[in-house]
């Protein structure tokens, strides 16, 4: 595989390298928009961020400013936000409730679903100019949702949601039934960057092998942390979901809101952990209620969602703006009926690990930035080994590389097709 | 004394808090760490929102933050800055807090103030600057100002180009 990525794979040797061109080369860059984020599904938003007809909210997606609204019979629209006489941005603030947009360069007011509804100075146009298809805002050609995450395409051709997802639509589904009532994003929006390939954070949203060196701190701190550690083993496996989706599924030692207790918790806590356990598994079934509340997953979507179940659930989004700078946008998911004092508890967990002030992530930052910085160290002519695991003849284990392997070969694989 | 000086209470009382702030930034510039920490009652609260919500009134047990630190988690805090494992402030940036505006109000038992700040962060080739204002409580304790909570608010549009808030604002 890979003549013109030159990675390299060879599962009889046991050998997966990647070279290090990958996360350098500005060609490699400028491809990936062509070859990946302009042809894949890409993350937008959660139905819980437009509660109503009329909700509103603007996100950069792919670098392109993007529209998201719900118009007065409550439909979901995504709009290219930019004003089809000029080209200006038409809405301006970050979220809110509106019927119509104006562009403030010329007044020309647009519809929730993007329509044309006025403009000054009619009579300087022709009779018909208003409803001309050309003269509305643009919708982004391909805009769908599995559960309440939506997602879109700037690829008219691309295959259906589902057919995509893979097997990595029952991971969305699971994180959806953490919640009998449905789960919504709670306010707050971490939006930083890293001066790192966007790739590096692809494997390290899944790396299951780094946590003892790169996060020693983090797992004192829950040592410390009177009763933060339950005595469940840090154990599991890496699993391929297709199309370059992986996860890793494993147990470990944190409290998880659904529903996992952990001493700290009191025992006023585990009277309601057991309760949300009681609920889950009524609705779910005993295996899948079980799978659902014990185990923690880190899931890659491809080509940059991540979606990290763990002490509290993380959804991540980041794209590169150059081959060694990467913007990053993280929320959290909460079931809408959580009691304050779990909610709060599920903040404090959040904030513990994740996040440009948390414990661990700034850690992870250090390395990823520290990667890029050390690439400059050759000439383009050495490789990543990303082959932990490939002697295993039984399943890979979550510490393993086999997730990121799905990860590359999908990257690859698209790249490849997109020279041909 | 205070028609000698010409000193109000309230002058006083600002020149207080300022010279508690001003001791607080030259610590944390020093990263006397637990020195800093001394400063803080033992119920304090650190925090810093995330810049999409109003960081003056947003809610800690609401609303997704970068930082919401009780005193437990602050003295852990200090433990993991001074240790190597935190590889993201090893070696150490060099950190400068400017600290100024400052306006105090006392609310019954509480003094409140409000200051402006840039904090800058100079580690390896990357020079970011955190632009905010602090709101904090302060109380008095056995005569001594202490401070019982304190909350960065980010005037700033996102974390861009910065990674991470792995110093202490």
């Amino acid at each position: 595989m890979g003549e013109e990525t030159g990675i390299i794979n060879d599962p009889g040797k046991a050998r997966f390298l990647v070279p290090r061109r990958a996360f350098t080369d500005q060609a490699v860059f400028e491809k990936e928009y062509a070859a990946i984020f302009n042809r894949c599904w890409l993350y937008l938003g959660h139905a819980s961020e437009l509660p109503e007809p009329g909700s509103f909210l603007t996100r950069t997606v792919s670098r392109r400013p993007i529209l998201f609204t719900r118009d007065k019979n409550g439909e979901y629209n995504a709009l290219f936000n930019a004003c089809p006489h000029r080209g200006a941005m038409v809405c301006r603030e970050r979220h809110g409730k509106s019927r119509a947009f104006m562009c403030m360069y010329h007044g020309w007011t647009f519809g929730s679903a993007g329509n044309l509804m006025s403009l000054p100075g009619q009579a300087g146009y022709a009779e018909g100019f208003k409803q001309d298809p050309q003269k509305q805002m643009v919708h982004v050609p391909r805009l769908d949702r599995r559960g309440d995450f939506f997602f879109i395409s700037f690829n008219k051709d691309v295959e259906p949601l589902d057919e995509y997802l893979a097997e990595a639509g029952d991971y969305l589904d699971l994180v959806s039934e953490h919640s009998a009532t449905g789960m919504a994003v709670i306010g707050g929006t971490q939006e930083y960057s890293i001066r790192g390939n966007w790739k590096l954070l692809t494997e390290n949203s899944f790396d299951g092998y780094h946590a003892a060196c790169t996060h020693s701190t983090y797992l004192e701190y829950l040592k410390n942390a009177n009763g933060a550690l339950g005595a469940t083993p840090l154990e599991g496996t890496g699993i391929d979901l297709g199309n370059g989706h992986a996860v890793i599924e494993y147990t470990a030692p944190w409290g998880r809101p659904v529903a996992s207790w952990v001493p700290l918790w009191g025992e006023e806590g585990k009277v309601e952990i057991d309760k949300i356990y009681r609920e889950v598994e009524a609705r779910l079934g005993k295996q899948r209620a079980e799978r659902l509340a014990r185990m923690n997953r880190n899931m890659v979507i491809f080509p940059n969602l991540v979606l990290n179940d763990i002490m509290a659930i993380t959804i991540r989004t980041f794209f590169p703006t150059a081959p060694d700078f990467m913007e990053v946008n993280a929320w959290t998911l909460a079931p809408r009926e959580e009691s304050e004092w779990l909610r709060k508890y599920r903040l404090f967990n959040f904030t513990e690990f994740l996040g440009p002030g948390g414990f661990a992530t700034p850690d992870d930052v250090e390395a990823i930035e520290k990667c890029q910085r050390g690439y400059a160290a050759n000439a383009g002519n050495m490789y990543n080994d990303i082959s932990k695991g490939m002697v295993r003849a039984e399943a890979p284990s979550f510490d393993d590389e086999a997730q990121m392997r799905s990860f590359w070969m999908e990257w690859d694989r698209r790249l490849a097709m997109a020279e041909a | 004394m205070i028609a000698e000086t010409g000193l109000t209470d309230s002058m006083l009382m600002r020149m207080a808090v300022e010279e508690l702030l001003t001791r607080e930034a030259d610590l944390l510039d020093r990263w006397a760490l637990d020195d800093w920490l001394a400063l803080y009652t033992d119920d304090a609260h650190y925090y810093i929102p995330p810049s999409d919500v109003d960081g003056d009134t947003a809610n800690p047990d609401t609303s997704l933050f970068y930082i919401m630190d009780d005193h437990k988690r602050m003295q852990e805090r200090v433990i993991r800055l001074k240790s190597k494992g935190a590889h993201s402030e090893w070696p150490r940036s060099k950190v400068r807090h400017l600290v100024t505006n400052v306006i105090v109000e006392r609310d019954a038992g509480i003094i409140r103030a409000r200051a402006s700040f840039m904090v800058s962060r100079a580690k390896d080739v990357t020079h970011d600057i955190f632009v905010g204002h602090y709101l904090y409580e302060l109380v008095e304790q056995a005569g001594q100002l202490k401070i019982s909570k304190k909350t960065c608010v980010l005037d700033m549009e996102a974390l861009r180009p910065h990674a991470r808030i792995s110093i202490i604002l």
